[in-house]
């Protein structure tokens, strides 16, 4: 038994501020949020936007997120709160109703990126097993994940790097048959720098920025590294280098991915394939039955976007907590499950969310509204994104020189400009090349309106245990 | 004897803290360690129900309350209280923490009694059960639920 008269100070032994995430772990976060998030899904749509040569798309567009990133990782040391972009902006502007539109916009891009991706599960999905119907498999994908997140047992960090172990390997199996294919003398280098301007797009600047709009998504889920910012250790040190270094790690994994299906496979067939990394390991360049891989691999890709998805689907309920404490949303979206501990009313909505968005968005393709659902949901979270990315660059430029302290990691202000530019620019161009994301946008923001609407109408001031004005917070 | 009281910041926790004050002798236990876990990946990785909480997106603060809130239990009751907050899977790091401190027991609050608490895999108390150095208390809710939550 120990002798505590003697240990005066025993709350500052390491028991007090044990944090659990290292940079390692914080590494491997980000790239697994960031490499499930599309490139398995959405290789194709941008292999049809600007042919051979779509690699350049992936490079331009990692290098817009990851200089986001690095925008993030300055503010994330600066305000560890898990709050993310919408404490950015309070801070910045400090305006109540620009904060709520971006929380509600994340929250709407989140639910976005949840349909998009279980909609690319179901195309993978199909190739072990064609029976079910798609619709039928990303609804039980989305319950099953709910499920997952609602007994907890997502939340062990171990089983989180061994699945983005498997991602990354996926990867790895399409870049060794590129470069066996390469060994084998057939490569045709010309491919790379092909551009198709014959297709939609009439100028190679027009379709390579079509390819970085397209392949956007694929670059993020980043941003929700700032849920585990509290519990990292030296946070100053680790973000830099596991947000920066992630996307920078991603991005060339994603440049050497499309050299490699762009080098093995024809253009037309990816751009014309739900599953078009598939596409790559079917063209037989292994001397390993084609059948076998392509299970293999398709198994690979189910895990990997299910890693990606369960992230989005932990961060919504979290999204909704805090506006209910905020008493901006209802206050049941604060209700706790008493012994689960986990936001039970909030993981339900969005699981009823999400679930609405594939119904709608499968009964929309099939009255022939001519839209491809993953791409589309793709584009409205991008959409949302990009408009949040550029207003957390904003908010960090404006706050440069508040708040400062010694283990805050600053970014570099005119590549800080030039990812504003960046963003501003695919964000320009998404939107004028798919107006019709806009309404899709307009009614996923417009679910917060709703929720909002509510609370002003039933909910009672304080259902969120007395949850400070976020003027409150300014103080901090 | 040194005991660990975890808390989740449930109001079980808060029964479960005083319950082991309605019969224990403050003069056999040496020491008490409040353990908190944070769980960095889940959706809400630490809630409070004990305190008036103010909540600006610190689960820290959250965890710091609630564990004040069950100290404060044992005001004046006798042994030296000790607040620790923990960061990983709690379960785990309940177990780690008896093992550190050479605990002598440890207090923990069980689930409800709903359906999902006795099909469902993974309660932490289970896990606390199964696996911890020394003798574990798991105090369970009373019969009849609560009327008031808030």
């Amino acid at each position: 038994m120990a002798d505590t008269a003697t240990i005066p100070h025993q709350d500052e032994d390491d028991g007090e501020l044990k944090r659990s995430i290292t940079g390692r772990l914080l590494f491997f976060y980000t790239l697994g949020d960031v490499l499930g998030s599309g490139i398995y899904v959405l290789i194709g749509l941008v292999a049809a936007a600007v042919g051979g040569a779509f690699w350049i798309a992936f490079a331009l567009g990692v290098a817009v997120a990851a200089i986001t990133g690095a925008a993030y990782a300055e503010l994330v040391t600066k305000y560890p709160q898990a709050a993310g972009a919408s404490l950015y902006v309070n801070k910045a502007f400090g305006s109540r109703p620009l904060t709520f539109l971006i929380t509600v916009s994340f929250l709407a891009a989140s639910m976005a990126a949840s349909g998009s991706l279980a909609t690319g599960f179901a195309s993978y999905f199909a190739e072990l097993w064609s029976a079910p119907p798609a619709l039928l498999v990303s609804l039980v994908f989305v319950a099953i994940l709910v499920l997952v997140n609602y007994i907890g047992i997502t939340e062990s960090v171990v089983i989180n790097m061994l699945m983005t172990f498997v991602e990354a390997a996926g990867l790895v199996i399409v870049m060794i048959i590129g470069i066996v294919y390469i060994a084998q003398g057939n490569a045709d280098f010309g491919v790379l720098t092909q551009i198709d301007t014959g297709g939609d797009y009439s100028s190679p600047a027009l379709a390579v920025l079509a390819g970085i709009s397209f392949s956007f998504f694929a670059m993020t889920g980043f941003e929700n590294t700032v849920n585990v910012a509290e519990e990292t250790i030296e946070p100053y040190k680790a973000f830099p280098r596991s947000l920066v270094g992630g996307m920078l790690v991603a991005g060339l994994v994603y440049v050497l991915v499309s050299m490699a299906a762009a080098l093995t496979v024809p253009t037309e067939t990816l751009a014309g394939s739900d599953a078009a990394l598939l596409e790559v390991v079917k063209a037989g360049i292994l001397p390993f039955s084609t059948d076998l891989m392509a299970k293999a691999f398709s198994i690979i890709a189910l895990v990997a976007i299910t890693n990606t998805t369960l992230v989005t689907i932990v961060t919504q309920p979290r999204i909704l907590y805090g506006m209910a404490r905020e008493d901006v949303v209802p206050g049941v979206f604060a209700k706790i499950h008493p012994t689960r501990r986990s936001p039970w009313v909030g993981l339900l909505f969005s699981g009823v969310v999400v679930s609405l968005l594939l119904v709608i968005g499968t009964a929309v393709t099939a009255s022939g509204g001519g839209i491809d659902l993953v791409g589309r949901l793709a584009t409205v979270t991008v959409v949302l994104l990009l408009a949040i990315y550029a207003l957390v660059i904003i908010s960090c430029l404006k706050l440069g020189g508040h708040d400062e302290h010694e283990e805050i990691f600053r970014a570099n202000r005119p590549l800080l400009l030039l990812g504003l530019v960046g963003n501003l620019a695919i964000l320009g161009f998404t939107v004028y090349d798919d107006p019709h994301s806009l309404i899709w946008c307009a009614g996923l923001l417009a679910v917060g309106g709703v929720l909002f609407v509510a609370e002003q109408l039933f909910g009672s001031k304080g259902t969120g245990s007395q949850a400070p004005d976020l003027d409150d917070v300014k103080g901090v | 004897m040194h005991v660990i009281v975890a808390t989740d910041g449930s109001r079980q926790s808060l029964a479960a803290a005083k319950h082991l004050k309605s019969f224990a002798d403050p003069t056999k236990v040496t020491a008490i360690s409040v353990v908190a876990v944070i769980r960095p990946l889940a959706s809400v990785a630490f809630a409070d129900d004990l305190s008036e909480g103010r909540l600006d997106g610190s689960f820290r603060d959250a965890a710091q309350s609630a564990v004040d809130a069950i100290a404060a239990v044992y005001d004046g009751w006798g042994p030296k209280v000790s607040k620790r907050i923990r960061s990983g899977s709690a379960a785990n790091e309940i177990i780690k923490a008896a093992k550190q401190y050479d605990a002598g027991l440890v207090v923990v609050a069980a689930g409800g009694r709903g359906l999902s608490d006795s099909v469902l895999v993974g309660s932490t108390a289970q896990r606390v059960q199964h696996y911890a150095p020394c003798p574990v208390l798991v105090v369970r809710p009373a019969p009849r639920p609560r009327k008031r939550r808030s």
